[in-house]
């Protein structure tokens, strides 16, 4: 999962959905919770989240509430899942 | 006569997330969306993004559905259609072709209209409020002819479009009514702040000014000020605010005051009517009234919510939402219900001097809204506190200062 920094415009709609894994930071962009408190726009992988109980769906969810598609999902294996 | 089982007025993103969520919970049932627009699901809150306009971000980038999209999931979107009647007791809406559609059920998620400006001459080419794709789009193409632009009013739409004016090279005045930038939702600290940056980028800003008349022939070439000022422009972007169209809905007998009224499972005083987005006016239990706003997180999740008791179930809405933006190296951010009321207290977190402000609005002690300036990271920290109920009261000392960190109150 990974945040496209050029394309979030800190709507926050990601934020409401999953508010373990993203928040904004100085800029007004969304960026990854990570194991240890790290926080950066990706890539992460899901072993690499803070809230490693997050189910799929749920980052799916956020991924397309976005209104600039800033969150992009690839499978294990580099497939782009979203958008 | 048509059929839908689920009606939805309004093709924006609280009508377009309410027919996913409807389809995901109910397979079979007939959904139809109708659109005042001529276009599917867009991003409205894309278009006076500056790097949209200067094509940054490429522009198909704004569709946020496919075409395909509505016929693989069964939704009828009648795009181009408005809305002209509703009458609640047949449930019988008519739309401005003369076609009738009887429902099952319906959601108003109709949005708002840009305030129409009556100064003479407003109708001219080249003057424009930013709302619609349409309005986005012929901004873009006369962006690049336009040497000087004037921008009306002091909000998000000024302010987003005087960064993407001057990226763009264009002489930029801002016409405010008002004494400083966004009075008076915010506060003279946080007004100047935001002029302190639009002044160091070369934006001039007249205070206390009003247009009186627009000049030019079929095309804008200039203002007249109420003062007798003359400004040469070739366009004139006019984010004087919105106001929604209510008079079909409130002559079907739905409740209104501002907004569409409704409780707090977004159900309006008519049965098995809903109302959503920008819109509705909604009982808001997190803060304990009723309240109308207009931004993307609220009308998405409102759309879900009324949604879910479309399709039968019984969920209240809980959020408490927020709005940001940034631009000229500043973010402004608001979070919950930031209108300070003589009932309100206003704690002041940061300042000018250390270049971050913040001022959190409490009442009865309790924190319901905050206005943030470069403070954007605590957002998701003060919507929990909101979210929490918690009571400042004997904090607000503490929080007063920027080295405290939000995280230790909840």
């Amino acid at each position: 999962m990974t945040v496209d920094r050029n394309l979030c415009i800190g709507a926050a709609s990601c934020v409401v959905a999953a508010p373990t894994v993203f928040e904004l930071d100085g800029e007004n962009k969304a960026v990854i919770k990570k194991q240890g408190g790290a926080k950066d726009s990706g890539p992460a992988g899901k072993e690499e989240l803070e809230d490693q109980a997050i189910p799929y769906e749920t980052l799916l969810a956020a991924a397309q509430s976005c209104p600039t598609k800033a969150i992009i999902i690839v499978d294990e294996l580099g497939n782009q899942i979203y958008p | 006569m048509n059929e839908a089982n689920y009606l939805i007025v309004g093709g924006g993103v609280a009508g377009t997330t309410a027919a996913e969520t409807i389809r995901t919970n109910d397979k079979t049932g007939s959904i139809t969306v109708i659109s005042d627009e001529p276009y599917r699901f867009y991003s409205r809150i894309l278009l006076s993004k500056p790097n949209f306009f200067l094509e940054k971000i490429p522009f198909d980038q704004v569709w946020l559905k496919d075409e395909s999209w509505y016929t693989q999931n069964g939704i009828n979107l009648l795009a181009g259609r408005q809305a002209v009647s509703i009458n609640p007791q047949s449930k019988i809406v008519a739309l401005d072709d003369g076609s009738k559609w009887h429902y099952g059920k319906l959601l108003l998620a109709i949005g708002t209209c840009a305030r129409k400006w009556g100064v003479p001459g407003a109708d001219k080419k080249g003057v424009l409020p930013l709302r619609t794709l349409d309005d986005a789009k012929e901004i873009i193409s006369r962006v690049k002819t336009t040497k000087q632009a004037i921008l009306i009013g002091s909000g998000f739409i000024s302010f987003e479009m005087a960064e993407m004016l001057r990226l763009a090279g264009v002489d930029v005045t801002l016409v405010i009514l008002e004494s400083y930038y966004w009075e008076p939702l915010l506060d003279e600290t946080s007004g100047r702040m935001i002029e302190k940056v639009l002044l160091a980028n070369g934006v001039k800003i007249l205070h206390k000014s009003e247009v009186a008349q627009i000049e030019g022939g079929e095309a804008v070439e200039g203002v007249v000020l109420k003062d007798g000022t003359k400004l040469p422009c070739q366009l004139i972007i006019a984010g004087i605010g919105v106001s929604c169209v209510l008079d079909w809905v409130k002559s079907g007998g739905v409740e209104t005051n501002r907004g569409v009224l409704t409780d707090e499972y977004l159900q309006t005083s008519a049965p098995d009517v809903w109302a959503v987005g920008d819109a509705a006016e909604f009982n808001d239990i997190v803060i304990g009234e009723r309240v109308q706003l207009g931004n993307w997180v609220n009308s998405q999740n409102q759309g879900r919510i009324a949604a879910m008791n479309m399709v039968g179930q019984k969920q209240a809405f809980k959020l408490v939402s927020f709005y940001t933006t940034q631009g000229f190296g500043i973010t402004i951010g608001f979070v919950g219900n930031v209108r300070v009321t003589p009932d309100r207290e206003v704690v002041a977190r940061g300042s000018a001097e250390e270049g971050k402000y913040g001022r959190l609005i409490l009442h009865n002690g309790k924190l319901v809204g905050a206005t943030l300036i470069n403070l954007a990271g605590e957002l998701g920290l003060i919507a929990k506190l909101i979210e929490k109920g918690a009571d400042l009261s004997a904090r607000k000392k503490e929080i007063a200062g920027l080295e405290t960190n939000l995280q230790t109150l909840i």
